[in-house]
């Protein structure tokens, strides 16, 4: 579902990944971890097509991000989820506004759009708050709206940057249970976090990032 | 794009011009003020080339009488002069009246005068013929046909006049239009930068967007629409603001050179739909300029 072969990307002189060879397959759950600055973020914006590498090729669903032109780029992300740990929510918009505003930008009919948008927000739990605005909620049910907009579009890949990152433990629990029943029903699932207890006694595949490098991985 | 597209981005412009209050009354406050400028240059303009075409169409007409002229053959003068066509009679000069005019206008020189035994300058009638254009008056032939009515001496009239007035108007025009043109460049380049600001202040709203795979258009034409919003409001209030400004100068006559008065006159039609036009386009522009390098995500 995923593939990098010998990505390395440059800011100026600063190299922040080099040489990254990845393969992670459909349906897989994947931790990519590493200390503040190891590289983890630039390989999701990598990932996700928010930036070109300076060298190597990056293969989604078949696809090669570094020959395919900005519309269909865009087209791409509609197929895939992201969730940040600034939520990055519209404050203007309601709970109900801002998950539907992923099928709206498809050009989706509104019944459908008003049919995922009520399913997405029963999966995540927040049916009772379709009408408050991002503010007027706590840090772990705003991070639920973020994830109910990333899986709206049923997305194949569904990438997250440091998600529990603002939360407590109950509530990063829970968004872990969110994640894994979203990777349950066949979405490839990708977290970056440097979070040491979030990876305590996983079962999941991890990567280990240092200084822009893949130094170790644990499957 | 589907009508409801459209309907969606039009919906989307407006809650985010009330959402966004603040910023897009500063916006629409710079334009409009830009717009007022120019709308001023123009209505400036508009009536210079008017008071120019009023005061080339007027044309004025000295027929001097004879020495000795008896009271009747006066009045017959008068009598043609009132039905020519377009005359209008601004007053009757005596012989007296004319010396004493031309002593005033030579001021300290007036001994030059003081050798003179009698009167030599000839009474005259003073007439101004109005829209010579509409009445098509050929000022030559009135001047050969007065000339030979017992009585008159001579006709005069400012032949280059009319020649003077339109190389005037064409100044002005050529004028009207560099100045016209450095001012939508201003306009333009205050526009682009209030839109900036204001998608500035929401570039994050652009960044959540393009993560959900929205298309640079489909981001653009709301932006653009509000930018168009933007120009065809404050074009509006600009020419509101230009209307209550002309609207109390118009109330009083204006009076120059002692010349016919002058009337104040609004922008016609076409200028004012071509000023809404201008601000739609020029909001829509800086818009589209302003939003260009927002998109590299």
């Amino acid at each position: 579902m995923i593939q990098l072969f010998q990505v390395s990307k440059r800011y100026g002189t600063k190299l922040a990944v080099e040489n990254i060879g990845l393969n992670i397959r459909r349906g897989e759950f994947v931790f990519i971890t590493g200390p503040s600055g190891a590289g983890k973020t630039t390989l999701l914006r990598l990932i996700f097509g928010a930036e070109r590498p300076t060298e190597g090729q990056i293969l989604i669903n078949g696809i090669n991000l570094t020959r395919i032109n900005q519309l269909k780029l865009d087209l791409l992300r509609r197929r895939i989820g992201f969730v940040f740990q600034d939520f990055k929510l519209l404050q203007n918009r309601t709970v109900y506004q801002n998950v539907a505003l992923a099928l709206e930008v498809t050009g989706e009919s509104p019944g459908i759009i008003r049919k995922k948008t009520h399913q997405a927000l029963r999966a995540v739990d927040l049916s009772k708050q379709e009408k408050a605005f991002p503010l007027q909620l706590s840090g772990g049910e705003q991070q639920r709206v973020a994830i109910a907009r990333a899986i709206i579009n049923d997305p194949l890949i569904l990438i997250a940057d440091e998600p529990t990152g603002n939360l407590d433990p109950d509530i990063t629990r829970e968004i872990m249970v969110l994640f894994r029943s979203i990777n349950l029903r066949g979405t490839t699932v990708l977290i970056a976090t440097h979070s040491r207890e979030l990876l305590k006694d996983t079962e999941q595949r991890i990567v280990v990032l240092n200084k822009g490098r893949i130094v170790d991985e644990i499957a | 794009m589907s009508l409801r597209t459209w309907i969606y981005f039009f919906k989307y412009a407006f809650i985010n011009i009330l959402n966004n209050r603040l910023i897009h009354m500063i916006s629409m406050g710079t334009i409009t003020i830009s717009i007022l400028l120019l709308g001023s240059l123009i209505l400036l303009s508009v009536n210079i080339n008017n008071w120019i075409k009023e005061w080339g169409e007027s044309l004025s007409m000295s027929v001097y009488l004879e020495d000795g002229i008896d009271e009747k053959a006066k009045k017959r003068i008068e009598s043609t002069l009132i039905h020519l066509k377009g005359a209008e009679i601004k007053g009757f000069i005596s012989k007296e009246q004319a010396m004493v005019l031309l002593k005033k206008g030579l001021g300290d020189q007036t001994g030059l005068l003081d050798g003179l035994k009698e009167n030599p300058l000839p009474a005259s009638f003073e007439v101004v013929f109005k829209e010579v254009r509409n009445h098509q008056i050929d000022p030559k032939k009135i001047k050969k046909s007065l000339e030979k009515i017992k009585g008159v001496n001579e006709v005069q009239y400012s032949e280059q006049w009319t020649e003077r007035i339109k190389g005037l108007m064409h100044v002005v025009k050529l004028l009207g239009f560099v100045i016209g043109c450095l001012f939508c460049i201003g306009v333009l380049f205050i526009t682009t930068n209030t839109i900036k600001l204001t998608i500035y202040s929401r570039r994050n709203e652009v960044e959540i967007f393009k993560l959900v795979g929205a298309t640079d258009w489909f981001i653009k034409i709301p932006f653009l629409i509000e930018g168009a919003l933007q120009g065809i409001f404050s074009g509006l209030i600009a020419l509101l603001i230009l209307f209550g400004v002309y609207s109390l100068f118009a109330m009083k006559t204006v009076h120059l050179f002692g010349l016919p008065a002058l009337n104040i006159i609004f922008l016609p039609n076409e200028y004012t739909i071509s000023i809404i036009l201008l601000s739609l386009i020029l909001g829509l522009l800086g818009g589209f300029i302003a939003i260009g390098r927002f998109f590299n995500l």
